[in-house]
């Protein structure tokens, strides 16, 4: 195949004007245009010509899925539909129950008293991990951390009360255990610490 | 502010306070949660407490801890009582620093727990001379933090005073304190990181708010869940 110079391209593409190019390169352009033109002369006999003759005789392929539904979705269709009315009411139950029972919003609607407070803590092998405290009444069962990936990291994000509240950890049930990274702590009056909290208002 | 929104606000403070004193009818509440044997005693405490007009809530608190803490009885009643008597002893102090509402059950809590954390009466009564009138706890616990992190108690009290002439109020007091033991970390001396925070005053940092998917995590500690 020969190989047709890129700057002679860009003049048949019409990016170039024909002044552009070299001696040698106008030749190539005039040979390029001798060559199409003799291409555009072919008699209708040709066998390209007979070709595209078959080609446009052949029926036509199916069309995409696209243009058939929407063909199917502009035709007339005969639909039957056999209707129990019980079925019905139920259906309208179900709607009545959707748009009445409010959807989980983005968490927690806070009051203007209320803060969110993060707690992490390493406990590897740790069956269970509450948080106790005086937002608890010190009883465990209501703050439960969570370790979903199983590397022993605890967590747990809670809503509580604006202002001071002190907390301890409570590992498998029995061990209490104070909050390392609390930062803040107070004597708990029986030989340990318990971890100290300021919760802030979440609205400024 | 609308209507609806002044109700709920005094609701939650009304609430919170009124659940500082309950008038003494602390068994109602242990009963269940502490041996029954500490439980004369226990109420006796916090009667006396109600009669003194101490807050009784942190009684309450204290004998639940210990009851769930597993903690041997006599100790469990001393442990009420000292806290009671930490009670009374941050009462007779507001009173004798001249503070308007020596009986305010958020004021008195705020002041025992902080001297419980080692802050001394002559800098409580300082800090209540410098906020007349307003909540001192914070601001006690950011001296605490600072005194915690070794910092001079004197110089402690200073900052969080400057702070509070600056225009700092409440839990802002305790970002006083946290940028004070920020510069410590990074290896400044304790004279040196009072200095960088007196100079920054009162645009110490506020510490970041929690991002969206925390808040759309949490969980309300549901009434149900609490004993």
């Amino acid at each position: 195949m020969t190989h047709i110079d890129p700057q002679v391209h860009r003049v048949l593409d019409g990016e170039l004007p024909a002044a552009a190019l070299t001696a040698a390169q106008r030749e190539q352009l005039e040979a390029l245009q001798r060559a199409a033109r003799t291409l555009a002369a072919v008699p209708p006999s040709s066998v390209a010509h007979r070709v595209m003759a078959e080609v446009r005789r052949t029926p036509v392929a199916p069309a995409s899925l696209g243009t058939r539904l929407l063909q199917w979705l502009g035709e007339r269709h005969a639909v039957t539909i056999t209707f129990r009315p019980a079925w019905g009411l139920a259906l309208a139950a179900a709607l009545a129950a959707i748009a009445i029972i409010p959807s989980r919003g983005p968490g927690p609607a806070l009051g203007e008293q209320e803060g969110i407070v993060q707690f992490v803590g390493r406990f590897p092998g740790a069956r269970s991990v509450d948080v106790v405290g005086s937002f608890t009444d010190w009883q465990p069962g209501a703050v439960v951390l969570r370790d979903e990936d199983h590397d022993g990291i605890w967590r747990g994000t809670i809503v509580l009360p604006v202002g001071q509240h002190e907390y301890m950890f409570v590992v498998d049930g029995e061990r209490w255990v104070t909050d390392p990274l609390a930062g803040r702590y107070v004597d708990d009056g029986f030989g340990r610490m318990n971890a100290l909290l300021f919760v802030r208002p979440l609205t400024p | 502010m609308t209507a609806i929104r002044l109700i709920a606000l005094l609701a939650g403070l009304a609430a919170p306070l009124a659940a500082q004193n309950d008038g003494g009818r602390g068994g109602d509440r242990l009963a269940g949660h502490v041996p029954p044997a500490t439980l004369p005693a226990l109420d006796s405490i916090v009667e006396d407490a109600a009669r003194a007009g101490l807050p009784t809530e942190p009684l309450i608190q204290k004998a639940l801890e210990g009851g769930a803490k597993g903690v041997a009885p006599d100790r469990l009643v001393a442990a009420v009582g000292a806290s009671a008597a930490q009670l009374r002893s941050a009462s007779a102090l507001l009173r004798s620093a001249g503070e308007s509402r020596p009986n305010d059950p958020a004021e008195v809590t705020a002041v025992a727990v902080a001297l419980s954390r080692g802050v001394s009466p002559q800098q409580v009564a300082r800090l209540g001379a410098a906020l007349p009138g307003e909540p001192t706890g914070p601001a006690l616990h950011a001296v605490a933090d600072l005194v915690g992190h070794g910092f001079a108690e004197d110089s402690s009290v200073d900052l969080v005073i400057a702070g509070a002439q600056l225009g700092l109020r409440g839990l802002r007091f305790l970002d006083v304190a946290a940028a004070a033991v920020q510069e410590l970390q990074r290896g400044s001396s304790h004279a040196a990181a009072l200095a960088h925070v007196r100079a920054v005053l009162p645009h110490v940092p506020a510490p970041p708010r929690p991002a969206p998917a925390a808040v759309s995590r949490a969980r309300r500690v549901q009434p149900s869940q609490r004993p």
